[in-house]
């Protein structure tokens, strides 16, 4: 038994298919890192996990538990308690505006969990003094850069002490010099060795951030190895082209 | 022509007592119109069919129909309908508020629309309940958006609220007409009754566009 299970999964916007029974596991100790062109369904992938968008069939598996179904009618079924379980972080950081990076913080563990107003604070600021934030905590998020937003996000989902942690392109909107701090913060939470699924346009930082590197392309997995293999030695001749193609944009 | 300003020196005690009715129902149907209109908005973007057309239409109905006319409608067919004679005063607080409400509930609505939808995906992936999401998250940013679009709405009001003038209400606007007819001098006392609206009226747009661009810094992260 994996620890994530995606089976048989659909996802349509309309008359537009985006999966059509998408299957991908993944172990516990694993880092998952995304790649393919873009439309192919990489942020859908991550979107579906979180419960953000409506699938129409397939099971999403957590540690074993169904707790995302599918289903024709729009209505999947949805179990928030182990969604509790999965934090994201997305591209454009989406912080709360009108709260201090404090608040940021401690808003859900106070008002969803039940925390201690004074735990979670406490919780907050050893978090933030970890990513070097502390001097920043009662600062509002349009006071930041966004190297600084996004690793505030990254804190936020931390709050919440979350069992898989999902990276929709955290560093594409970001500028070039702010991307090595936000990057750096997620190899540090990797070697803490928590599970992450990474959408990520960034093939260096994926080479060394993943223990397996999935690409794929019209929502199918077409390759999946380890880092050195899949960007060294790729299999597939759609693998080798897209590889060719964006590595050479890079250089 | 010769020009007198002095005479109104004369009168400056009846024109203060104007001014302080203006400022007095404006001020009561400001509170009571922001309150209306909330409740209004929340009609406006709910998923109940029934509510959302009967805020609707109620809405639509105040914004297209001059106030003058409601004005007239509230003062003098009202009280047939429910058998009370109301005070002028009275009269015109409920149908600025009225009109108030309807102007103010589109404020909030474009406020609440105006919140991203990554906002709500962050409230899902946070594991965040409806209830806390709309408490903490959206209705805050959602009031700090409408702010300067209701500062605005109060300055219109201010400057509409002349019109109860037409039905005897003894404010700035009627006053005034009272003094220029007793005087004669319609340019010396119509020109400072505009100033006063004036004084009164730019200090308040004015910090309209202030709060604008404080805010704008905030809620733009």
């Amino acid at each position: 038994m994996a620890f994530v299970e995606i089976d048989g999964l659909v996802k349509r916007y309309g008359s537009l298919s985006i999966f059509e029974g998408f299957d991908l596991h993944m172990e516990n100790a694993d880092r998952l890192v995304l790649i393919g062109p873009s439309g192919c369904g990489k942020s859908t992938l991550l979107r579906c996990m979180m419960g953000l968008e409506d699938i129409a069939g397939g099971t999403i598996r957590l540690g074993g538990d169904d707790y995302i179904q599918g289903a024709t009618d729009g209505r999947m079924t949805l179990d928030r308690r182990v969604q509790k379980e999965v934090g994201m972080v997305f591209q454009h950081y989406t912080l709360f505006p009108h709260l201090s990076v404090l608040g940021n913080l401690c808003l859900a563990p106070v008002r969803s969990r039940g925390v201690k107003k004074s735990e979670a604070r406490d919780k907050a600021m050893g978090l933030l003094e970890r990513f070097g934030l502390a001097e920043r905590a009662n600062f509002y998020p349009s006071q930041l850069s966004g190297g600084q937003k996004q690793r505030v996000a990254i804190a936020r989902a931390l709050m919440l002490d979350p069992k898989l942690m999902l990276f929709d392109e955290v560093t594409s909107a970001l500028d070039p010099e702010l991307v090595v701090e936000v990057e750096n913060t997620m190899m540090e939470l990797a070697e803490g060795g928590m599970p992450m699924m990474i959408v990520t346009h960034d093939m260096h930082f994926a080479r060394s951030i993943a223990t397996k590197v999935v690409f794929q392309e019209r929502g199918k997995v077409i390759e999946a190895a380890a880092p050195d293999d899949l960007f060294g030695n790729p299999q597939q001749e759609r693998t080798r082209d897209f590889l060719r193609n964006v590595l050479h944009i890079e250089g | 022509m010769d020009f007198d300003f002095s005479f109104l020196a004369e009168y400056s005690g009846v024109l203060w007592r104007g001014l302080l009715t203006t400022l007095q129902f404006v001020g009561i149907a400001v509170v009571l119109g922001l309150v209306w209109g909330f409740v209004l908005s929340l009609g406006r973007t709910s998923s109940n069919k029934g509510l959302y057309w009967l805020a609707t239409l109620y809405v639509e109905f105040f914004r297209g129909t001059p106030v003058l006319v409601q004005l007239f409608w509230i003062f003098f067919c009202l009280p047939l309908f429910l058998g009370v004679e109301l005070s002028g005063f009275i009269s015109a607080v409920i149908a600025l508020s009225l009109y108030s409400g309807a102007i103010t509930s589109e404020s909030f609505r474009a406020a609440l629309k105006s919140i991203d939808a990554s906002q709500f995906d962050a409230c899902i992936a946070l594991g965040l309940p409806q209830g806390v999401q709309t408490v903490f998250v959206i209705l805050p940013q959602a009031m700090l958006r409408a702010i300067p679009n209701l500062l605005s709405n109060v300055v219109s009001l201010f400057k509409e609220s002349a019109l109860v003038s037409a039905v005897g209400m003894a404010d700035l606007m009627y006053v005034g007409q009272n003094i220029a007819n007793n005087v004669a001098r319609p340019i010396e006392i119509l020109t400072a009754i505009a100033l006063i609206y004036f004084a009164i009226g730019f200090p308040l747009t004015r910090a309209v566009s202030l709060v604008e661009g404080r805010l704008l810094k905030v809620v733009k992260a």
